[in-house]
Parts: C-alpha cells; sequence; structure tokens
C-alpha cells in the first residue's frame, strides 16, 4: 500500500489548470523528488496531497485512504516552503519544534516527557540544540529552515513532505540536512520532496518525478548531479561524524 | 490611599485589574495573527449591541456579548468561506458596528446619546458589583481557556497552512479566539470604553515581546504588564479625578514607547558590547567572478 497515491490530480486556480492529471505513488520508506522548473505545478501538487488546496479531479490517498477522510496527520511530518522572516509575537526554536507534538497530545493536556524528548532529539538531530530557546527571528536563514524540518521530524513521521527544504540555504547545510533526512530515509521513513534542483540530497532519492506545465513528463531514476557535486573532491559534511564544530559546519559563522 | 475606602473605587480597581490581566491572553494571538485591530472591530460592532440593550431595556453588557459573538461568528465565516480579505470585513465592521449603534440608539431616543458615552469612553466608576462579579468571571473563563490552549492556538495563529496539515481543528480554533476576544470586548467596555478596548488587548503584548524571546514569556509577561497598567491606570486616575479608561490607555502607550526605546538602545549596546555579528544573510544566487581569477579590477574607479 503506498504511502501517497494520487490518480489523475487535478488542480486550477481560477479555471486555469495548473496541475494537470498527475498520477503519483510514494511507496513505504521511499525517496522521490518532485521537481520541475517555476511554475510547473511541483509546489501546488504538494499542496494538494496534504489538503491545503483542493482537487478539481482526480483522487489522493494517504495510507490508503482518501484524503477527506484521512486523519491520521500525526503520521505525515510536512516541511512548508520558508515565507520570509518571521514576524509577531517571539517564539523560541523549541516552541517551534513544539508543534510538531501536538497530533500527538490531547487538545489542553500538557506536554509529556515523550513530547519533550522528541523536540530535543530533533533539535540535537538538525544541529540547533544549543539554539533551543533563541527566538527563532534572531536565527539565520537556513537556521529557521531547519527549525522547520526539526519540526516536521519531531512529529515521527512515516513520511517527509518536503516544499523546497533548500531554498535560500548555503551549500554546507543543504549537506548537512540531506544526511539529516537521509538517517530518517534509512530508518524507514518515506519522503517527498519538491525541488527545482540537485543538491547533496539527490544521491539518496529513489525516484525523480518531473513536471512540466502540470504534466508529469519523467518518473523514473533521480537525475544525476553534475557540475560541483559531482566534483570527487566536493564533500559532504555529516553533522554527526564531527561533534565539535557544529556551528562552524552548520555555516554559523 | 484612603480614597480606596470608597466601595465604587474598590469596583473600579478590581474590574480594572481583571480586564488588564485577561486581555492581554487573548491580545498575544491576536498580535501573532495581524489582527490587531479585531478588537476594535468588535469594539465598534459592540455599539450596536450597547444600543439594541437600550431599545430592549436589557443589561446591554449580555446584549453587547451576543451581538459581538454573532458578529465574530459571521466574521470568521466571512473570512474562510469568501474571497473577503481581512481589512475589507474589518472596514465593514468599523462602518457596520458605528452605524447600527447610531441609528438604533435614535430610535430609542429617550435614553439619550449621553448614555451611550459611558460606553464608548468607559464608565469603571458606576459599575455595581453584579456587574464586577461578571467581569471577574467573564475574563477569568478567557483567561483559563487561552493559557490551557496556548500551543494550539499559538500554532495556528502562527501557520495556518502548517496547523491545518498537522491535523489542528483550525476552523474551530479560530472561532474560539473571535469568540473570546467578543467576551474580552463586551466585558472589558465599562473598563476602557468600546473605543479603547483593543488598547488593552494589544498594549500590553507588544510591550513585552520586546524583550521576550519565547510565546510563552511573552503570553505571562503581557498579562503581567496588563495588570500593572491597569492598575496604575486607576491609581492615576483616582489622584487626578480624570476618566479610567483613557488614563490607562495613555499609560500603556507610555510604556510601549518607553520600552521601544529601551528595547532599541538595549539591542545596540548588546551588540557592540559583544561584538555579535549579525544574522547571516541569504546567500547571494549569483556567482562572483573570482578576483584572483579574473584578475583585474573592471568596475573600480580610478582617481
Amino acid at each position: 500500500m503506498p504511502v501517497i497515491a494520487t490518480r489523475g490530480a487535478t488542480v486550477s486556480y481560477g479555471g486555469r489548470a495548473v496541475v494537470r492529471g498527475v498520477d503519483l505513488a510514494v511507496e513505504p520508506g521511499e525517496a522521490v523528488a518532485v521537481m520541475g522548473a517555476n511554475g510547473s505545478g511541483k509546489s501546488t501538487l504538494i499542496k494538494a496531497v496534504v489538503g491545503l488546496v483542493p482537487l478539481a479531479s482526480g483522487a489522493i490517498e494517504l495510507f490508503g485512504v482518501p484524503q477527506r477522510r484521512f486523519r491520521d496527520w500525526k503520521r505525515i511530518g510536512y516541511v512548508p516552503q520558508r515565507t520570509g522572516a518571521a514576524s509577531g509575537v517571539p517564539a523560541t526554536a523549541a516552541e517551534v519544534v513544539a508543534q510538531g507534538r501536538l497530533g500527538h497530545r490531547l487538545l489542553g493536556l500538557p506536554q509529556r516527557r515523550g513530547d519533550r524528548d522528541a523536540v530535543a532529539q530533533s533539535l540535537d538531530e538538525v544541529g540547533l540544540a544549543d539554539h533551543a530557546h533563541c527566538a527563532v527571528d534572531t536565527l539565520s536563514g537556513g537556521q529557521q529552515q531547519r527549525v522547520l524540518i526539526a519540526r516536521a521530524l519531531a512529529t515521527e513521521p512515516d513520511v517527509l513532505i518536503m516544499d523546497e527544504p533548500t531554498v535560500g540555504v548555503d551549500a554546507q547545510t543543504q549537506a548537512a540536512l540531506a544526511a539529516v533526512v537521509a538517517d530518517r530515509i534509512d530508518a524507514g521513513c518515506a519522503v517527498l520532496l519538491v525541488t527545482h534542483e540537485l543538491g547533496p540530497l539527490t544521491h539518496r532519492l529513489d525516484r525523480a518525478v518531473v513536471l512540466a506545465d502540470g504534466r508529469l513528463v519523467h518518473d523514473g531514476a533521480p537525475p544525476r548531479p553534475v557540475g560541483e557535486h559531482a566534483d570527487p573532491r566536493h564533500q559532504h559534511a555529516h553533522p554527526h561524524s564531527n561533534g565539535e564544530s557544529t556551528d562552524d559546519l552548520w555555516g554559523g559563522k | 490611599m484612603s480614597i480606596f475606602s470608597y466601595e465604587f473605587m474598590q469596583r473600579a480597581l478590581i474590574s480594572a485589574l481583571v480586564v488588564g490581566l485577561c486581555a492581554p491572553a487573548v491580545g498575544v494571538f491576536l498580535v501573532q495573527k495581524r489582527l490587531a485591530l479585531i478588537g476594535d472591530g468588535l469594539g465598534h460592532i459592540a455599539l450596536t449591541g450597547v444600543a439594541i440593550g437600550f431599545l430592549t431595556g436589557g443589561s446591554p453588557m449580555w446584549t453587547t456579548l451576543a451581538t459581538t459573538v454573532v458578529a465574530s461568528i459571521a466574521m470568521e465565516l466571512l473570512r474562510s468561506h469568501s474571497k473577503t480579505s481581512g481589512d475589507v470585513a474589518l472596514a465593514m465592521m468599523f462602518y457596520g458596528g458605528i452605524a447600527g449603534g447610531v441609528y438604533l440608539t435614535g430610535i430609542a431616543s429617550d435614553k439619550g446619546v449621553a448614555n451611550l458615552q459611558q460606553y464608548l469612553f468607559g464608565s469603571l466608576l458606576t459599575a455595581g458589583w453584579d456587574e464586577v462579579w461578571t467581569i471577574a468571571v467573564g475574563g477569568a473563563a478567557v483567561a483559563l481557556l487561552m493559557l490551557v490552549l496556548r500551543p494550539w492556538m499559538s500554532a495556528v495563529a502562527t501557520d495556518e497552512q502548517y496547523a491545518r496539515v498537522a491535523g489542528l481543528p483550525v476552523a474551530g480554533l479560530n472561532l474560539l479566539l473571535l469568540m473570546t476576544t467578543a467576551v474580552v470586548v463586551s466585558v472589558s467596555m465599562r473598563a476602557v470604553g468600546l473605543l479603547l478596548v483593543s488598547a488593552l488587548l494589544v498594549i500590553p503584548v507588544v510591550t513585552v515581546q520586546q524583550f521576550t524571546r519565547s510565546f510563552r514569556a511573552t503570553m505571562y509577561g503581557g498579562m503581567a504588564a496588563g495588570f500593572l497598567i491597569a492598575g496604575a491606570g486607576i491609581l492615576a486616575s483616582a489622584v487626578q479625578d480624570v476618566p479610567p479608561g483613557a488614563t490607562i490607555v495613555l499609560i500603556g502607550v507610555a510604556c510601549f514607547v518607553a520600552t521601544a526605546a529601551v528595547a532599541s538602545l538595549a539591542r545596540g549596546l548588546r551588540r557592540t558590547r559583544r561584538g555579535h555579528l549579525p544574522p547571516e544573510g541569504e546567500p547571494l544566487e549569483v556567482e562572483l567572478p573570482r578576483t584572483e581569477a579574473s584578475g583585474g579590477p573592471q568596475a573600480t574607479p580610478k582617481g
């Protein structure tokens, strides 16, 4: 049973079809990238999968359940596109990551030990354990992106759905994030990732689908990295291999 | 403090302190949702509610509560189910609320517009004990609800789309927030008046958030600040014999301006003293020509 299955998924904004009849299946533990140029409909497809935009036609199933009747949202870790600077009332990184546990908690009940542990662990995984009590809007763009990923990880999901998680993130951080996600893939978590560029995670992908003009034009082997990333000297830094200088590794300058 | 031997002064102090404590508990979510003016919008709607009270002979506080709750439900449905943008809906509330209030007061002209004024600008000193009790119970219920639901409410207020994917009852929580706002507006109209209600929702929160780093600290700090501001306002107004609502709001605005100045000064000092680097910017999306490779200052002006 696929984790995510779309059949003939069509989304239109104001009468214009942005996603046209996309069939896509993500099996448990599989890592799939959705690629395509700007405006190809890849982000819209992801939003339709998680139910943020309605389908014009077609069907989406999550864990074998029609999406409209799906209630087990804590099996999904969602990383939205980062929208500029954090605003309004300050919140610490730990508070934002704790949002990832709300699906596990009963409305109105306090955090339990398991919730706190999951928050601490996912902050540690993305290398922000020292920044748990920093206000998010004082963090750099790359660090904010890591907070959003930690929030999804804290959900302890069976599938990670990420919308351009590496946009505006420097190369070092991208490599470190790729390592974090790769760990989850190894642990059996499926990944559906929107990206418009080849990055350090590419070699961990099982498949890539390419959208053009809302249609699926490729479903198969991920494109090979070229250029800088194909360079054998190019190092994919791994956060767990180097505990001391995590700050530098994570691009903390 | 001999003025507080008068019972009406005790009542005024208690109601102001309760409102000062409870309003920021709701206001912190409104500020986060960028709905800081919604309190004012509901305050205008409340004017219609007060007029309905005049017209029907009912207690204005209860008719106001009913009107603002209905209005907040209508607002939320409008916001979530139509293309009406937030500020258009807010504008409609401002116009419709005032017009409805004046129109209905005109019909019930025997009570007069003079009566309306005490709701517009607050009239703590004329509140009776039963009214104080209503304020205390309503305020306590709202504050308790917001404290218990803080993580869920803040998740919805911060990022509604994420909250939906996380499976939170977003529509219900949004509605709850507007309804609790309506309750706060209705119970605090005596304290600061309908035109100034928004101030107690917003000012304590935006004052403390200059110094806080966490949502929780902002919420608790805002409640404490609201409590102190309201208390100080009542004291000052009693000493000088001026309207308490306006005094409370003026003290709040002064606190905000002072803390904003101090905070920006403190930030500047901290930066220079610790030599903190500012957060790194977004990486450049272009590749800069390497200076040693390109071997020439193409763009350097000479002379």
